[in-house]
């Protein structure tokens, strides 16, 4: 059963003040209910497993450190999301910078994502997902969250602290680049 | 490919991200319009083929150790503010060390001064003895002086 069972009804914001107020199985709720959905956010955002739990981890270590400083303007999916994007802005500054070797995400196995295989479909997700990680970060980022996390451009804005017309621009580029390294798929 | 000055504006339309009106005015533009209606369908496309790629889960090992990372927040918070009042009493104890060392260095200078004062009587004796020197050599050129004369 998960940690934060007792917590299914309550919606975000009770969980958060419930977790400010010091019921850790508040915040094992807020884990369970958003881990997934950050996991998928960070796993496109680095194209790494490992990279992907390590940046999750951090954003709640970084949530369960900011508990008090939320007032709620957000919604706690924002909030959580700007603060893993910049754990990923983090990440892939520190990875430039030691030019590790990552294990592609390509070479993990398709059950370790959590994802069924079959091989045509296998191969579109490779080429979407190799397609996406060619784009450059800030368009990795608006594509990411409108398409995978389906927020809202305002949102959107919100997570990455840009104006909302960024957001429309970027979404546009970020998709003619798509069309263009998937051309095969548009027959 | 030809191109029309409202296809850039069927990204957002895509979305339902352009408010009435000019949405109700876009929608009827897309039926009229060739390149846009294309452009629409390769919006679609798009999101399909994105959604399709499936939505990565995390392991239930994964879920685990970050369940486990959370119990471990407020000892973490409390060594954080164990390490600040290391930090604080470290610096006390620098502090009170230096303060320690300069009362010590200006006792040691007290203990100078008696060695100052003979040093500083010193010349107070040649002084004198300059002076009943000096009285000698008046009382002799005196004498002498006197001693001329007559």
């Amino acid at each position: 059963m998960p940690e934060g069972s007792g917590y299914l009804q309550s919606t975000d914001l009770e969980l958060v003040q419930a977790a400010r107020a010091g019921d850790p199985a508040a915040f094992h709720a807020l884990v369970d209910r958003y881990a997934h959905s950050l996991f998928a956010l960070a796993v496109s955002l680095s194209g790494n497993i490992a990279d992907a739990e390590d940046m999750v981890q951090e954003t709640f270590t970084g949530a369960f450190r900011g508990l008090g400083g939320f007032q709620g303007r957000a919604s706690v999916k924002t909030w959580l999301s700007r603060i893993l994007v910049r754990q990923a802005a983090r990440h892939l500054r520190y990875a430039r910078r030691r030019k590790a070797h990552f294990i592609p995400l390509e070479a993990a196995s398709q059950s370790s994502l959590g994802v069924a295989s079959s091989h045509p479909r296998a191969d579109t997700r490779m080429d979407v997902m190799a397609a996406i990680r060619a784009l450059s970060p800030e368009h990795q980022g608006v594509i990411v969250l409108r398409e995978l996390e389906g927020l809202s451009y305002d949102e959107i804005a919100e997570v990455l602290q840009i104006p909302r017309g960024t957001v429309e621009s970027r979404l546009f580029r970020a998709r003619r680049a798509l069309q263009e390294q998937l051309k095969e798929y548009f027959g | 490919m030809m191109e029309c000055k409202h296809a850039h504006e069927m990204s957002a339309y895509h979305d339902g991200e352009v408010p009435e009106p000019s949405r109700a005015a876009l929608a009827e533009h897309v039926r009229g319009c060739p390149v846009c209606a294309a452009e629409l369908a390769r919006l679609e496309r798009l999101s399909l083929l994105i959604r399709a790629r499936g939505r990565p889960e995390m392991s239930a090992q994964a879920l685990e150790r970050l369940h486990r990372s959370v119990d471990l927040q407020p000892k973490v918070a409390l060594l954080r503010v164990a390490e600040v009042f290391t930090a604080v009493a470290a610096a006390i104890l620098l502090c009170s060390g230096i303060w320690l060392w300069r009362i010590s260095a200006a006792s040691a200078s007290a203990e100078q001064i008696p060695l100052w004062e003979t040093v500083a009587i010193a010349p107070q004796d040649l002084s004198a003895a300059a002076s009943q020197e000096q009285l000698a050599r008046w009382i002799v050129e005196d004498l002498s002086r006197k001693n001329g004369h007559d």
